[in-house]
């Protein structure tokens, strides 16, 4: 009764201390949906897988949202067209790479700068990696949820101009001369709203698409949290932290751990603090890459984007790139 | 000859909608409404305290608020889009995600949240060696009466210089609740706080041996306790600790916020 009790707590801990970031994260992606133009975006993205890999990666620095809030905001990316790298790069490293994460690492580890540094490095050059992996899938669909996949633009053929204007799809001519492309759904939501006030149709559409979001990402943190607090309580935090004294298993560990606590980036440093004495530096690395790119409770959030498959991808990528460039760490620098 | 059923379409019927749309409107503002109580009543409650990392609080004092304007904007809005239903992303069905985050609101609402107890701290497992000390040396001053320092300020001193014969015959004023360790005689019971750095899924235990002339039955596990009394080095499972030979022990009640940071 008392676990349950704990159990209880924990969980709606983990609720209260998530449910301001998701908030934050549905309310930068209903913006993204209504007031950046999917063209204008698209159009300052560089071309080059690479290069878009490195721009989605550091998109984050406008978007400080941690790894519940990424999540609705890459979906947002994936629908409005953005090349899998931009998405799929902004989706690993924006939790890390952004000025708040940033500003609480720094917080947290004064006197060990080293370790905010490597943070920003490592996890710019694992997203970077993976997303530039993911670019030579063309075709982001049979990787996506269908629900997702049916909503995203077609896709334009490699060759095809940057004009929009060439561009397949039933189009309007705007009083401004830009067209507008009638089977994007946020444009048919626009249509289907009277023109005469745009600012406060937009805001109501954005608070609409706000309401939804929170509603199905906060179901889905809800059944995620659930599960973390659950092994929280179960399996006793030793049997962790026993594995972790050697060079590999400390990371391992670390790694397990991140997964496991599920804990928001924004405040993963002041968590991964309490383990500054007793874990090698690289395992505190990996904790703080590796967290907020898979855990738990964002394995939940991700399914409503992506197929099963490419989360077991992105998360192997994304466990063995840390765990070779951390094990670096404690062998060769530390 | 069986005629084929012509399939039902796959968006919602238009007829009615007015109606349905009235009644998923609804379900949305009963959502906010009861996320912005539950977190209002946390913040009203002082149960926040239990939860959250006092830094972090203004976060979700914030979060109750927008909630609530939200909750207010919602219920004043009027029907102005014809909402697309058919091709929303979804890993659940919207009617779901709405019952489960209103269930949950609702089970948020009765339940109060209780502070981690022994249980807790024996299941998570307590140590003297706290390991937060490297990184905020701000905290340590020297000149600090010694009968000033909390339970974490003791164990964070001790991390520094770990000999208890340093410390021998300091005064001591520390208040916490009350752990029996399986392994300890029955002479000596733990005074443990727990100690925060966000929320309480990070919370870990630390503590301090007390010794007492009684068994330690006298005091229940989970009772909370304020000791006066001074340093003592004692070895205590095979172990030399330091440990508080109290002048006083008084029971309190639990205090409103039962952490420290």
């Amino acid at each position: 009764m008392e676990k349950f009790s704990n159990g209880l707590t924990l969980f709606f801990s983990l609720l209260v201390e998530a449910i301001p970031f998701l908030l934050i994260g549905v309310a930068f992606s209903s913006l993204l949906l209504f007031f950046v133009n999917e063209r204008t975006l698209i159009k300052f993205l560089p071309k080059s897988p690479l290069l878009g890999a490195l721009a989605g990666s550091l998109m984050g620095v406008f978007f400080p949202v941690c790894e519940c809030g990424n999540v609705p905001v890459a979906r947002r990316l994936i629908l409005q067209g953005a090349p899998s790298s931009v998405s799929i790069g902004f989706l690993l490293a924006a939790p890390t790479i952004n000025p708040v994460v940033f500003w609480a690492t720094w917080v947290a580890f004064r006197d060990q700068p080293e370790i905010v540094f490597l943070r920003v490095g490592f996890t710019l050059l694992i997203a970077v990696t993976i997303a530039w992996v993911f670019s030579h899938q063309r075709d982001m669909r049979p990787l996506l949820q269908p629900a997702v996949a049916r909503q995203m633009p077609k896709l334009r053929p490699p060759s095809a101009p940057a004009n929009p204007l060439l561009r397949s799809g039933t189009f309007l001519m705007r009083s401004d001369g830009t067209p507008l492309k009638l089977d994007d759904p946020s444009a048919q939501s626009l249509i289907a709203s009277p023109p005469a006030q745009p600012m406060v149709v937009k805001l109501q559409l954005a608070l609409d698409n706000m309401v939804q979001e929170l509603k199905e990402l906060g179901a889905v943190l809800i059944m995620g949290s659930a599960i973390a607090a659950f092994v929280q309580v179960a399996v006793p935090r030793e049997w962790i932290l026993a594995l972790g004294q050697n060079f590999v298993t400390s990371i391992l560990a670390m790694m397990l751990l991140a997964a496991v606590v599920s804990i928001c980036s924004t405040v993963d440093s002041f968590f991964a603090l309490s383990f500054a004495a007793t874990f090698t530096t690289g395992a505190q690395l990996a904790f703080l890459v590796f967290g907020p790119m898979i855990d738990l409770k964002n394995i939940g959030l991700l399914l409503t984007v992506f197929k099963p498959r490419a989360i077991f991808y992105i998360f192997v990528l994304a466990a063995q790139l840390c765990f070779i460039l951390t094990l670096f760490m404690n062998f060769y620098v530390s | 000859m069986s005629v084929k059923r012509p399939r039902k379409p796959a968006t919602a019927p238009r007829k009615g909608s007015t109606a349905w749309y009235r009644q998923s409107k609804l379900l949305d503002v009963l959502v906010l409404l009861a996320w912005s109580l539950v977190l209002f009543r946390y913040w009203i409650t002082g149960k926040l305290f239990l939860l959250l990392h006092p830094d972090y609080m203004w976060l979700a004092n914030g979060a109750a608020i927008v909630l609530l304007v939200m909750a207010g904007f919602k219920l004043v809005q009027k029907q102005t889009i014809a909402r697309d239903t058919a091709g929303h992303t979804t890993l659940l069905p919207p009617q779901v995600s709405s019952f489960i985050l209103l269930a949950v609101a609702v089970v948020a609402l009765i339940y109060t949240p209780q502070a981690f107890a022994s249980d807790a701290a024996i299941q998570r497992g307590i140590s003297d060696s706290l390991t937060l000390t490297r990184s905020q040396p701000q905290r340590f001053v020297r000149q600090t009466a010694s009968e000033d320092r909390t339970v974490i300020d003791w164990v964070r001193t001790l991390n520094v210089y770990p000999e208890p014969d340093a410390y021998t015959g300091q005064s001591v004023k520390v208040s916490g609740f009350v752990i029996h360790p399986d392994d300890w005689p029955e002479g000596y019971l733990m005074l443990s706080r727990f100690v925060l750095t966000c929320c309480a899924a990070d919370a870990y235990p630390v503590g301090l041996p007390v010794q007492l002339a009684v068994s330690r039955q006298a005091y229940a596990p989970d009772t909370w306790l304020e000791v006066e009394g001074k340093m003592v080095t004692a070895t205590i499972g095979g172990q030399r600790q330091l440990t508080i030979e109290p002048t006083k022990l008084e029971t309190i009640p639990e205090p409103r916020n039962p952490y420290e940071y």
